[in-house]
């Protein structure tokens, strides 16, 4: 959808015209939730990273470079959100260290009787097993294909950051998913 | 194939897959409406500024919807129809609502949800807030929403829509038929307003046009409805009354120790969930207290029992203490298991010695 035009409605909505927040919904409410899946592991802590994400689309409109894809301010939201609530567990991990210890071993890529594909379920795994760091570029790169530059923008890391922890990412998945020996480098642009 | 071609064409194949829950639209939907009232009252506390009317505009930012702040501390179960009909609460709403329009119980329910509560387990934990919505079948489609305080019972928010023809919608009205339409809702709602005094004003909107209408006790500046009037929805807030609003002065020193203030309770005490129970002011609290007697010495002389007490006290120190955070059922039990101890000491205790004459 035009950016500007995106913009536009985000105004309306942030003015109480509800049915510029519904077309904003709709519009971009499975990407998100996609991301934040591939992104945060336990359903509830999804549905409340969420949540976060759309308040803060009302409440930082300011914030919006107008310059800048629709889509691009959307996904910088759904990063800090899910980082942001990643500070914000680890917070809760030292106080109820016990109890989420426990909780932690129910934690699933929770989507049981979707996942009949036996390889749709390793590359999950995989993904699951990559550290939150690297997992967050390996989403960005393949799934919403952006650039390891934009990338870096959007994490606000250097790009050497971005291009090791994505190299390590491919590596551990290759070790992961297919069992085969780390290929060199110069071949991870070939695609 | 080379790797990157297959996680990219997994990653895809994976995420057609996942499919939003509608529960978590729901929830967002919700948040943006809190998020909207919550602005307008901003915006009347503006006005209100200017006006200079300054006895109600402590209350206007704090009050507004009562129970769930910006963003959601709990979480929204969904009820069905049959569970609102044997809910207590949602029984009783319903009740109110039949009465005053009679018309209503051939409408649907649509939606309902209860936060913060269990409607499985709604004996061991009461819903802060639970909201029906209802529907004509068929027509205009009239609609109605109503979301009650799970404490008090109280009937906080209505929301009246499309009852008028969509050809002439409300908004189109000369003001005094709309005033006369907002009269006749919250008469039959809440009954009475003879002893109201009213003001209403056109919000400055230029997309939409909404007028605010507020409602005071007469001689008072004490708001009591808000109401906003836009489109072809009515939308009434109840701030007055119980439950008693959240802009409630703090209260300190509860109890006193040799006749000075003991503030060690406080943070136990100063809680409205607590004062609504008791349908006590804070003030009052501490001058009961300080006759020497004990929270639960107070609450046996407004029939409430003590693990009611402990049940609303506990409940706020976890809330507290989560900031937010969704841990299980189980998780949470065991948190308020853990706190009640403290909860029986504190509302067990006396004034050591009562406040000098």
């Amino acid at each position: 959808m035009q950016s500007e035009y995106m913009y536009q409605l985000l105004l309306k909505m942030k003015d109480g015209d509800q049915q510029a927040f519904h077309t904003i919904y709709d519009a971009t409410y499975q990407d998100i939730y996609r991301t934040v899946s591939f992104l945060v592991d336990h359903q509830q802590d999804r549905e409340d990273v969420m949540n976060e994400i759309y308040m803060q689309m009302w409440t930082s409109l300011a914030n919006y470079d107008t310059n800048r894809p629709f889509h691009f301010w959307l996904h910088g939201l759904v990063i800090r959100q899910v980082q942001r609530f990643r500070v914000k567990s680890w917070r809760r991990f030292r106080i109820f260290e016990r109890i989420r210890a426990f909780s932690r071993e129910e934690s699933h890529w929770d989507k049981p009787g979707v996942l009949t594909d036996g390889t749709n379920q390793m590359i999950a795994k995989a993904i699951q097993k990559l550290t939150d760091k690297q997992r967050v570029v390996i989403i960005l790169r393949f799934f919403h294909d952006y650039a390891l530059e934009e990338i870096a923008t959007l994490l606000d890391i250097p790009l050497g950051t971005v291009k090791s922890r994505y190299h390590a990412g491919l590596q551990a998945l290759r070790k992961n998913l297919w069992n085969l020996p780390p290929e060199r480098m110069e071949k991870d642009n070939d695609y | 194939m080379t790797t990157e071609r297959k996680i990219r064409e997994l990653l895809n194949k994976e995420a057609e897959t996942m499919e939003c829950p509608p529960a978590i639209s729901k929830r967002i939907e919700q948040s943006y409406f809190q998020y909207l009232q919550r602005k307008r009252s901003e915006r009347t506390m503006k006005k209100r500024l200017i006006g200079g009317i300054v006895a109600a505009v402590i209350l206007i930012p704090t009050a507004a919807f009562a129970a769930p702040p910006l963003i959601e501390m709990l979480t929204r179960t969904p009820m069905t129809a049959e569970q609102v009909k044997v809910d207590e609460v949602g029984k009783a709403t319903l009740e109110k609502l039949y009465s005053a329009f009679p018309e209503t119980k051939s409408f649907e329910i649509i939606d309902a949800s209860n936060l913060g509560g269990d409607p499985a387990t709604s004996t061991k934990r009461k819903a802060i807030q639970t909201s029906i919505v209802l529907q004509e079948k068929g027509g205009t489609g009239k609609k109605i929403t109503l979301h009650t305080n799970g404490i008090t019972g109280e009937i906080e928010h209505v929301i009246q829509e499309n009852w008028e023809p969509k050809e002439k919608p409300l908004i189109a009205l000369p003001d005094q038929e709309i005033k006369a339409k907002v009269d006749y809702l919250i008469d039959k709602m809440y009954g009475s307003i003879e002893e109201y005094e009213f003001a209403m004003e056109q919000m400055e909107n230029p997309n939409q046009k909404t007028y605010i209408l507020n409602y005071t006790k007469k001689g008072s500046e004490e708001l009591i409805y808000q109401v906003f009037v836009q489109g072809n929805r009515i939308d009434v807030t109840l701030y007055g009354g119980e439950p008693t609003p959240s802009n409630l002065i703090k209260v300190e020193g509860f109890f006193n120790r040799d006749g000075k203030p003991d503030t060690f309770a406080d943070s136990f005490l100063n809680d409205e969930k607590l004062f609504a129970l008791l349908q006590i002011s804070p003030t009052e609290l501490k001058q009961e207290l300080s006759k020497g007697k004990s929270v639960v010495e107070v609450a046996a002389s407004k029939n409430v029992s003590r693990q009611q007490l402990i049940d609303v006290i506990a409940k706020t120190q976890v809330d507290r203490e989560l900031e937010g955070a969704v841990i299980s059922e189980q998780q949470l039990s065991q948190m308020l298991k853990g706190i009640e101890p403290k909860v029986i000491y504190v509302i067990e205790h006396k004034s050591e010695t009562p406040l000098k004459k």
